[in-house]
């Protein structure tokens, strides 16, 4: 059975909208048994996720939070998981990370080992949403264009796909989503923008290191 | 469109028309830059910005991509 960890920092729009976005992966995670470590808002920092990896040994790690090359943050922007420092706690595990970048080089060096995968981003994660629905982010149908088609990669490995069909079956609920926003035309003046910006995201998201490995 | 102007504020010139018809509901995040609405996308793209060459890069990509055929390509 996977052991997960999921850090939801809650410090602003972006990562407030991952978090709520990501209890819709708890809820399911707990329906199916599966044992799951929440690192939400404060817990969401370095010493507590060092802590769990070690104790806990997760097969998945879910990271929610910004970033860059070289590392994901949590709460506050704390870096949590940085290249040169601490990737070693990712090794031997599949990482999903809805972090700007993060991939580049944090996700390739974790993955310079076999057994590790790392599904992620090479450059912005963009998020757009609708100011009336920031005190309730899962009302919020623009963000639910972005969200939905990102928690496939975690429902997918939940379900016991590989990474690598993983992430093809969410590049595939971002086509589907594009293909929605572009039929409708000039029924939402917000379609071609949110389509442009779900291409970049499904084009930017990168499979890396073992793709057939599974949670 | 004017020979003079170069490519790069061709394009600068496209995506500051299409912002403006963005709603102003909008909020867009772009990573670790933070989230801005659209008067604040307006002005980093004018100011040519690592934010506004984000967006540039965003337009570009979606051009490029329907050059290309994205739209068969989304149907397959």
């Amino acid at each position: 059975m996977a052991k997960i960890l999921i850090t939801r920092p809650e410090h602003d729009p972006l990562t407030r909208h991952l978090s709520y976005w990501n209890s819709k992966i708890i809820d399911y995670a707990k329906q199916k048994g599966v044992n799951i470590i929440d690192l939400h808002k404060e817990k969401a920092n370095r010493k507590e996720f060092e802590g769990r990896v070690r104790k806990v040994d997760p097969s998945l790690i879910l990271l929610n939070g910004h970033g860059d090359d070289s590392c994901v943050a949590g709460h506050d922007n704390e870096k949590i998981v940085e290249t040169g420092q601490n990737e070693e706690l990712l090794k031997g595990r599949i990482t999903y990370a809805v972090a700007c970048s993060s991939a580049k080089g944090l996700g390739l060096s974790c993955c310079a080992n076999q057994d590790t995968a790392f599904i992620g981003y090479d450059e912005a994660f963009i998020l757009n949403l609708d100011r009336h629905c920031l005190n309730n982010p899962l009302k919020d149908k623009r963000a639910e264009r972005f969200l939905d088609p990102s928690n496939r990669i975690a429902f997918s490995l939940l379900k016991g796909h590989t990474c690598q069909e993983s992430s093809e079956n969410s590049k595939n609920a971002f086509k589907r989503k594009i293909i929605e926003l572009l039929l409708m035309g000039n029924n939402d003046p917000d379609a071609l923008d949110d389509a442009k910006d779900l291409l970049w995201n499904m084009n930017h998201q990168v499979c890396l290191g073992n793709k057939e490995k599974t949670a | 469109m004017n020979k003079d102007v170069s490519a790069d504020e061709e394009i600068r010139r496209l995506v500051l028309a299409r912002l403006k018809t963005m709603s102003s509901d909008t909020i867009k995040c772009i990573g670790e830059e933070g989230s801005f609405d659209r008067d604040e996308l307006i002005a980093h793209v004018k100011e040519g910005d690592s934010i506004g060459k984000t967006i540039e890069q965003v337009e570009m990509e979606w051009l490029r991509a329907f050059k290309e055929g994205i739209i068969t390509e989304l149907y397959n």
